[in-house]
């Protein structure tokens, strides 16, 4: 089932085409990457999304409902904004707590989400007086706080330390694991995205070059890198590190990337299953893929400007 | 983990969160302390004409007003063009409308905040004065001292909604302040040419135009009608309607600023 539907969008600030007939389809429970440079149509495609802009044209669909002034997608819709502004004044868990009891939501919740964020210090301090890190650690506790369905963040990791980064994209992971929350993530920060994201849109002057599950881009435009999702990677990882024909292999929260010498792919996808096995894991996956996103993307959009 | 039975209850904490914004430490002590100085600083030093009890409860009323309902003024300008349009500029709002709340419920809860609470601090103050000075005046005559307020706080309240939209359209906090000032000198300098002329036409039209968005200048001219346009008094009735229609007015530019704010503002 697609949570986002958005067909034919088009949206023009004066002369300047944001968005040039945009097609987007987000499937429930996948993390999706909106991905482009800057001035893509990105933020514009996300603030149409979550009915902050109308359209010139075209249709969207959150939910199967129109998103423009609807408080009951609220409910089950986080967002973090790629610039986030709450009211200055007031505490950090003031105001969580306040968000709290807009949504029904017991009071407890907001020293989870504040410690799950990093925030535990920051309780008593001024939401003015956080720095752009912990200001958006808090729009992240913020988004998360009702345990919505869908969240859509645009920019996320903007502001954020390396170490902030992995982390959130960790929590991100774990959150879409655990609670089968369904993310659109929009970023120009590629190594991340391919970390995390099952899906990605390309998006480019406007308009989405290409979408779909990154195995299927992959198979589409490049081949060489082996994409195995596991519930332990570590695990698996030490013991695949050990066959000869690995030429690298890289770990994340929710697998392996891995490139063999060329020809020895079959080879990979039998040793993985025995070695799983072996490490006591399960293999969630295997899909192909380029060597990285950023290659995707680059190779996507020479394709589709060539065809232009 | 489970939700709570109750719903939330997001317009009254969107309202809570807006009137701790607006009236933070000191803002509330600074503008409370200038209502109540402003008041008795003007018992002070007024003596009170009029010919009929009425018309010094109307006399009493106006002289007490007169620094403190331009405290309003600035009160809500403040809390119009730098509380909300700074909201606009840099995007609080957008979390608002994060929130299961309608937009149309947002902004009456900022305009709760903004202008309905700064009237009651200083509609609480004045008519507390009122009854510490004259109370028998003021208890006998409450019509006339309710309809005096209501035709200088229609003034205020039409200022307050055209700032609202210039403040929805620019979106942008300094900004929309700026206008503001420059919009009530103007139509200060508007008001002074408007006199000027029924002064040397000697007609009472100017001056009626003017009593279309104040209608004071018609509740003075129906208890007083003197000066530059003596020959217009106003009956009672008449000027009832023109409280009415500044009200009306007024109900229709916050009306062109909801369907602005619900249908059209974009982020």
């Amino acid at each position: 089932m697609s949570l986002i539907v958005a067909e034919d969008l088009v949206k023009k600030y004066g002369r300047v085409v944001a968005v040039d007939g945009l097609y987007l389809n987000v499937e429930e429970g996948a993390i999706t990457g909106l991905i482009g440079p800057n001035g893509a149509g990105k933020t514009t495609t996300i603030k149409i999304v979550l009915g902050l802009l109308k359209p010139d044209r075209g249709h969207v669909e959150v939910f199967g409902q129109e998103p423009w002034d609807n408080p009951y997608l609220r409910e089950l819709v986080g967002v973090v904004h790629e610039k986030a502004y709450f009211p200055s004044y007031q505490k950090v868990l003031d105001y969580i707590r306040r968000v709290c009891r807009i949504f029904g939501i017991p009071e407890a919740r907001a020293h989870e989400v504040l410690g799950l964020v990093g925030l535990e210090d920051a309780y008593d301090r001024q939401i003015k007086a956080l720095s752009a890190g912990m200001l958006q650690r808090f729009a992240i506790a913020h988004a998360i706080i009702h345990e919505p369905k869908l969240i859509v963040a645009d920019e996320m990791t903007a502001n954020l330390d390396p170490e902030g980064r992995s982390l959130l994209l960790d929590l991100v992971v774990n959150i879409n694991k655990k609670e089968k929350t369904t993310f659109l993530l929009s970023s120009h920060i590629l190594p991340e995205l391919s970390r995390v994201c099952d899906s990605v849109a390309i998006i480019n002057r406007g308009k989405v070059y290409a979408a779909g599950k990154l195995s299927e881009l992959y198979e589409k435009y490049a081949t060489e890198i082996i994409r195995i999702n596991v519930e332990k990677p570590e695990k698996l990882a030490a013991e695949l590190e050990k066959l000869s024909y690995i030429e690298n292999i890289k770990t994340d929260a929710r697998g392996i990337s891995v490139r063999t010498a060329k020809g020895e792919e079959e080879n990979l996808y039998e040793d993985a299953a025995k070695l799983a096995k072996k490490a006591k894991t399960k293999i969630l996956g295997i899909e192909t893929g380029s060597a990285s996103l950023e290659e995707l993307y680059r190779l996507v959009v020479t394709n589709e400007n060539k065809k232009v | 983990m489970e939700k709570t039975e109750h719903k939330g209850k997001p317009f009254l904490e969107i309202f809570a969160s807006t009137l701790q914004e607006d009236y933070r430490f000191p803002i509330l002590e600074l503008f409370t302390f200038l209502y109540t100085l402003g008041t008795f600083i003007f018992v002070s030093f007024q003596t009170y004409g009029g010919v009929t009890n009425e018309q010094v409860a109307y006399t009493m009323v106006t002289s007490l007003m007169g620094f403190p309902i331009f405290i309003f003024i600035i009160l809500i300008f403040k809390n119009i063009a730098y509380g909300l349009g700074n909201d606009l500029e840099k995007g609080t709002i957008q979390t608002f409308f994060s929130y299961p709340l309608k937009r149309r419920s947002i902004l009456t809860a900022k305009l709760l905040s903004a202008i309905v609470v700064a009237l009651l601090i200083f509609l609480g103050i004045q008519i507390s004065a009122l009854y510490l000075l004259a109370p028998d005046i003021i208890s006998n005559y409450i019509g006339t001292v309710l309809l005096t307020y209501s035709a200088n706080i229609g003034y205020s309240l039409f200022l307050a909604a055209v700032l609202l939209l210039m403040t929805l359209k620019v979106k942008r906090g300094g900004l929309a302040l700026v206008f503001g000032i420059i919009l009530y000198f103007a139509i200060g300098v508007v008001n002074g040419i408007l006199t000027v002329i029924a002064f040397v036409t000697g007609s009472a039209w100017p001056i009626q135009i003017i009593a279309v968005i104040n209608p004071a200048l018609a509740l003075q001219q129906h208890y007083f009608s003197t000066g530059l346009a003596g020959s217009w008094t106003p009956s009672f009735n008449e000027v009832l309607w023109y409280v009415g229609g500044a009200f009306a007015l007024v109900a229709v530019m916050f009306s062109i600023s909801y369907v602005y704010f619900c249908r059209r503002l974009s982020l």
